[in-house]
C-alpha cells in the first residue's frame, strides 16, 4: 500500500556522496557552493551525506591517486544498489593536466562505468545542478530496471 | 524594549528570496567567461600553435590524404580541458573561441568532443622538365630524385 509513496519520496531525495580522490579543491568548492542557499539544491532533494551506505549518488572530483585508489574501491563498494556514479569537472573523466604523472592511476572509468559526467574546470553551480538533475533520471530508471 | 534585527526581519519578509530560480532562469555568464570551446575551421592554418601550448593535452589532429590535398581534423576534448584560454591567446587566425556556453553535461564521452574539419589544397607540383636520354640504370636514380622532390 505504501510502496508507491515510499517509492516517489526516494525519487524526490536522492542524497549525495562526495568523494574527493585527489582534486585540487577548485571542483569542491563548487560543489558546496550549490548547497548555499543562493543556488540551494535541497529543493530538487538533495542532501550531502556523510556516509556512502546512505548516498544514492556518488559525486567523484579529482583524478584518482594511487593513495586514494584503494579508498575509491572500498567506498564505492559500500555504497548500495542502484547508484549512480557522475564524474566532476575534467579531472576523473580523463586526469586532465595530471595524466601521465606517477602517482595517478588513470581516469575513473578504468574502475568504475560513468553515468554522468560534468566538464568544467571547475564547472559552474549551475552546471553541477543540471548535472545531478540528470543523474537523478538515470537513478529512477536503474530503480525500475531492477524491479 | 528594544528588539534586535526586527527592521531586518520585517525586511526579509516581504522581499524577494535570494535563491536564483535556476532551472526556469537560466542566467547568462559574465563577460570574459570561458566556457565550451567553438572551433572555426575555415579559418585555420594548420600551424599547430594550440596542440603546442595545450598543457593538458586535449587537442589531437588527424591528418588524411586525399585528392584534393590534406584532410585536417582537429578535435577538442571538453572532458580534458581546463579553459585556460591559450588556445585562443595564441590562434594567429582566432580559429579557436572559447564561447560563454557551460553547461556540459554528458552521459557519453562521444558528447564532449568538439570537431572541426577542413581540407588543406597541396601547393601546384612544378614543370616536369623532359627526362635527359642516358643509361637506364642512371635514369632510374633521377626519376626518383625528382619524386622525392616533388613530393
Amino acid at each position: 500500500m505504501f510502496e508507491k509513496l515510499i517509492e516517489k519520496g526516494l525519487e524526490k531525495s536522492a542524497w549525495l556522496y562526495h568523494l574527493n580522490t585527489g582534486s585540487c579543491n577548485g571542483c569542491d568548492i563548487e560543489l558546496v557552493s550549490v548547497i548555499t542557499p543562493r543556488y540551494d539544491a535541497e529543493r530538487f532533494g538533495f542532501k550531502i551525506a556523510g556516509s556512502p551506505r546512505h548516498a544514492d549518488i556518488i559525486v567523484v572530483s579529482g583524478p584518482i591517486t594511487s593513495q586514494s585508489r584503494d579508498r575509491l574501491i572500498r567506498t564505492l563498494a559500500q555504497v548500495p544498489d542502484p547508484k549512480v556514479v557522475v564524474s566532476l569537472g575534467s579531472c576523473p573523466r580523463s586526469c586532465n593536466v595530471f595524466n601521465g604523472s606517477y602517482c595517478v592511476e588513470g581516469p575513473l572509468d578504468k574502475y568504475t562505468p560513468i553515468d554522468v559526467s560534468i566538464a568544467g574546470c571547475p564547472p559552474k553551480p549551475e552546471a553541477i545542478m543540471a548535472g545531478l538533475v540528470r543523474a537523478v533520471e538515470i537513478l529512477k530508471e536503474k530503480r525500475r530496471a531492477m524491479k | 524594549m528594544k528588539f534586535p534585527y526586527l527592521k531586518e526581519a520585517v525586511k526579509s519578509l516581504f522581499s524577494k528570496p535570494s535563491t536564483e530560480n535556476f532551472p526556469k532562469e537560466v542566467k547568462e555568464a559574465p563577460e570574459g567567461y570561458r566556457g565550451k570551446i567553438a572551433f572555426y575551421p575555415e579559418k585555420c592554418v594548420n600551424c599547430g600553435m594550440c596542440i603546442r601550448v595545450c598543457a593538458p593535452g586535449a587537442i589531437t589532429r588527424t591528418i588524411e590524404k586525399v585528392e584534393e590535398g590534406d584532410k585536417i581534423t582537429f578535435q577538442f576534448y571538453m572532458g580534458q580541458c581546463t579553459f585556460c584560454q591559450l588556445c585562443q591567446d595564441f590562434c594567429a587566425r582566432k580559429a579557436i573561441e572559447l564561447t560563454k556556453e557551460y553547461i556540459m553535461i554528458a552521459e557519453d564521452e562521444e558528447d564532449l568532443m568538439v570537431r572541426g574539419t577542413f581540407i588543406k589544397k597541396a601547393p601546384p607540383k612544378p614543370p616536369v622538365p623532359p627526362a635527359k636520354p642516358a643509361t637506364p640504370a642512371a635514369n632510374n636514380v633521377e626519376a626518383k630524385k625528382e619524386e622525392a622532390k616533388s613530393e
